[in-house]
């Protein structure tokens, strides 16, 4: 006859030691591993925003980044953003270029796409539809959240690559081609992943589909 | 594995501080002094040694930020002298203030830039010469942006067919910035160095001394000649910045 022994004291105090040991484990493993967790999403079927043509919708892997764009301030800009849109050329699109708190940067359609990254040219690659001339405006503040057109160190050089900011960057009002605003999603895109202060990320994040609202 | 091995060692040693104002005009460790400013000048300053350049050969280091606060009324009152649509034309729009500058391991006072649209200054460049340093730098940006207007060749006419400049400024070690007492067709020791110097020593008197000029193109047709030829090239990018 097998007796059923009581465990002592001491014997729970290691039970529960290792119950919560291992609560920690997965904790820290599953769940604050995952930069996503306490992000809004930003459901589509949720939000209800209002059908625009000039809202587009950048889905990143914590979420939706909602974007208003401003035709009225940089209309060729726009135009041409909106087309690289529309042709889905910014889908896989990495961002390769991260500066913590500060900005984020995407669309080398040639050289930075995910499935085809070349970092020894990323940054260089080319749209094929050809270079704009610079939309500057004088009066757009790059507040945290605003959308603009990267460029080589030359005006007129704008074709495809863009740049989020994270925070007010007051020095380039003035500087660069201003193409809209986030309306929803800056913490999304604070957690994309950055180059610890190195010029490019390793392995970088990368836009899953950029879509119109008015094609979703 | 290999190629991924060599690209974390190249970003590794790629390892700056890639801020906004670094992916503006690519220098590192650099803050805003002064942004708002009538001319449209914007004024930065080294928070941190700096060193840029295919070969890293440019370096400067972290300006004290009380050595600027002093000397900076006298640097703005310089560069007020230039409006905003002229700077544009000349390609400036950033002064990088920092300390201790060199190129190659030689002490220069400032180190133009059209293509990123900067002009880095040694704040700690001889007192004596600063202001003129500041307008013969500007020059190298006006002649660099403005190469068709500024011929060389024809500059070099000016002077006596036995005199020959030498093949580069840094080659050279005509290098005083005094005033000669009888210029004969030149202002300093380093106008000799090269046509480019030599326009630019002119330039930075014109900007800085006019009177001093007036009085030594009496009695020098050469130092004349080359005073007219940089004032009528300068009318045809700008009428009224001398």
């Amino acid at each position: 006859m097998i007796k059923s022994i009581k465990a002592s004291k001491s014997e729970k105090i290691l039970f529960i030691f290792l119950i919560s040991l291992t609560i920690f484990i997965f904790t820290s493993f599953f769940l604050l591993k995952n930069k996503c967790l306490f992000v809004e999403k930003n459901n589509l079927d949720k939000l209800k925003l209002k059908i625009s043509n000039n809202i587009a919708v950048m889905n990143l892997e914590c979420g939706n980044v909602i974007i208003e764009l401003y035709p009225d301030i940089s209309p060729k800009a726009v135009e041409r953003f909106k087309i690289l849109i529309e042709k889905k050329m910014y889908d896989g699109s990495a961002f390769y270029k991260v500066s913590e708190n500060t900005f984020v940067q995407a669309g080398d359609i040639e050289y930075g796409n995910i499935d085809n990254l070349d970092y020894s040219k990323i940054g260089s690659g080319k749209s094929g539809l050809g270079l704009l001339k610079s939309e500057l405006s004088n009066d757009f503040i790059f507040a945290a959240g605003s959308v603009g057109f990267a460029r080589t160190t030359e005006f007129d050089t704008e074709d495809s690559e863009f740049f989020i900011t994270l925070k007010e960057i007051p020095i380039y009002q003035g500087e660069y081609t201003p193409l809209g605003k986030v309306i929803r999603g800056l913490d999304i895109l604070t957690k994309i992943k950055t180059g610890n202060k190195a010029i490019y990320v390793l392995r970088p994040d990368h836009i899953n589909t950029f879509r119109m609202l008015n094609s979703n | 594995m290999k190629i991924l091995i060599f690209f974390i060692l190249l970003f590794q040693i790629l390892h700056v501080n890639a801020d906004e104002i670094y992916n503006l005009i690519k220098i590192p460790n650099v803050e805003i002094y002064k942004l708002k400013n009538n001319n449209n000048i914007r004024y930065l300053n080294a928070k941190g040694n700096f060193k840029i350049g295919v070969k890293m050969n440019i370096a400067c280091d972290k300006v004290n930020i009380e050595n600027l606060n002093s000397k900076f009324s006298v640097i703005e009152k310089n560069f007020n002298l230039y409006n905003s649509g002229f700077l544009k034309k000349i390609k400036l729009k950033y002064i990088v203030f920092c300390e201790n500058l060199s190129i190659s391991g030689i002490n220069t006072g400032g180190i133009p830039n059209n293509k990123n649209r900067t002009l880095i200054l040694d704040i700690n460049f001889n007192q004596e010469y600063f202001e003129r340093m500041i307008h013969h730098e500007i020059f190298h940006m006006i002649q660099s942006s403005h190469s068709d207007v500024f011929d060389e060749n024809k500059f070099s006419t000016f002077n006596e067919t036995s005199f020959n400049y030498a093949k580069c400024s840094t080659c050279s070690d005509r290098l005083n910035l005094d005033l000669y007492k009888n210029t004969n067709g030149f202002l300093t020791e380093y106008s000799k160095s090269t046509p480019s110097e030599d326009m630019a020593e002119i330039f930075s008197f014109l900007m800085t001394d006019k009177k001093i000029i007036k009085e030594k193109i009496k009695n020098d047709k050469i130092l004349s000649n080359k005073v007219n030829y940089i004032r009528f090239s300068l009318a045809k990018i700008d009428k009224n910045i001398l």
